[in-house]
């Protein structure tokens, strides 16, 4: 990844802190649209379906391997699951690339941040299925 | 269908008002499903949670792409405003509803006095480049220029430290871990209330850190994603976000966001403010009416 700098004599990264950044924001403002997209189908499902938020019993709880099938069968809650997850995984998105990044710029205490910070993340999910089992 | 296009409605009336205030839309959406939808409090949160990431990541995006976000400090307290929202997420799980009630009330009463103290923006020159307010829950954005690329250091300049590396342009990074404690306390208030914390933290960069407010709100806006990301995963496998809610209000916030980010330059909000506040007062008293079952 990294080259000789002649004149200053250290590694220069050929990925910079300008074009992480843009990376990062490629992917969050493409992300964006397409979570919005998968949710705009699943409302509009939802809307066709006459299914009222409201008052509709149970919702339907959040089960990953059922997302592919609920897509493909066109129900709303494949749709509305795909956007939610989609929005939800981001920002894990966003570190990892940054990490990514900071690693290839030879920035590793930045690179260990974000990795610290998808521990917590981890933390949080393992947490979250401890209390729910 | 009804209560789908006025949840859409609604959530999209609090992503304009969210954005032309400078604010998020947790603070406008978990009342909105308390109290005009009947959504329980803990379900009203995890939607909100949602919602702030939308905004978040199209927020962030724009920023990173204009340079005004400071990634690397964000970076940096993030991890700790996710470890607050970690925390936070499990606690929202052990207290009772009407403790998370009286707590929301008291945020938004701190909002609505905030607001009353804030003074207005100067009107932007003409020369100077003008960005869209941030789409989290920010406060307006007073100093209206973009900063200056950072300067390279010539090479024989000794390297510096890990805390000026998260410096900008013109500014230095100061007070650190004042600033790392601050965002614990952020990311608790976040992940048990649902909103995207930036009441806390961009007073906290600005006035502790030394960070310019428009770096600073830009930042918090980046933050505000892996925050309540760190909470929303809590209440997603613990089965509290409804997809027929969260879908509607995600959608409505976006689009309102998205306008209100485009006209808030041409709008003088001082009497929208004044609303917002008498709004924010009256939910306040309607939510400690509810904490304490009155």
């Amino acid at each position: 990844m990294s080259g000789e700098g002649g004149a200053v004599g250290r590694t220069q990264p050929r990925l910079d802190a300008a074009a992480i950044e843009a990376i990062i924001a490629r992917l969050l403002v493409v992300g964006t649209y397409l979570a919005m997209a998968f949710i705009l189908v699943g409302v509009l499902g939802m809307l066709a379906g006459s299914i009222d938020p409201m008052n509709h019993g149970t919702p339907p709880p959040f089960d990953l391997s059922r997302v592919p099938g609920d897509v493909i069968a066109l129900r709303p809650e494949g749709f509305l699951w795909l956007g939610i997850g989609t929005v939800i995984a981001l920002p894990i998105g966003r570190v990892v690339v940054a990490g990514v990044g900071f690693l290839a710029t030879q920035d590793r205490r930045l690179a260990l941040v974000s990795l610290a910070v998808l521990l917590v993340v981890t933390v949080s999910i393992l947490a979250a299925l401890g209390l729910s089992g | 269908m009804t209560a789908g296009v006025v949840l859409l409605a609604g959530g999209f009336a609090a992503g304009l008002f969210g954005s032309l205030l400078g604010l998020g839309g947790g603070i406008l959406i978990v009342p909105l499903l308390t109290l005009g939808f009947g959504v329980p409090l803990r379900g009203a949160v995890a939607v909100s949670l949602v919602s702030v990431i939308v905004t978040s990541s199209a927020g962030a995006g724009v920023y990173l792409q204009r340079h005004v976000a400071n990634l690397r400090l964000g970076m940096v307290l993030e991890l700790f405003t996710a470890s607050g929202a970690l925390i936070g997420g499990l606690v929202a799980f052990m207290l009772p509803v009407q403790a998370l009630e009286g707590l929301f009330a008291a945020l938004m009463a701190w909002v609505a006095i905030s607001m009353i103290r804030r003074r207005d923006p100067p009107r932007p020159a003409a020369a100077v480049r003008v960005l869209p307010p941030p789409d989290g829950d920010q406060p307006p954005v007073p100093d209206a220029v973009v900063p200056e690329e950072p300067a390279e250091l010539p090479a024989d300049v000794a390297q510096p430290s890990f805390t000026d590396r998260l410096g900008g342009a013109g500014y230095q990074v100061r007070h650190l871990p004042v600033g790392m404690a601050g965002s614990v306390g952020a990311g608790v208030v976040s992940a048990m209330l649902g909103v995207g914390g930036g009441i806390i933290k961009v007073p906290l960069m600005h006035l502790v850190l030394g960070v310019p407010l428009r770096v600073a709100t830009a930042t918090s806006n980046m933050m505000i994603g892996v925050t309540a990301t760190s909470s929303a995963v809590i209440y997603l496998l613990r089965d509290e976000i409804d997809p027929f809610v969260a879908g509607p209000t995600a959608v409505g916030v976006f689009l309102g966001a998205s306008l209100g980010s485009r006209i808030a330059h041409r709008i003088d909000v001082r009497v929208l403010r004044w609303l917002f506040v008498v709004m924010l007062v009256y939910t306040a008293i309607e939510m400690s009416r509810k904490a304490l079952a009155l």
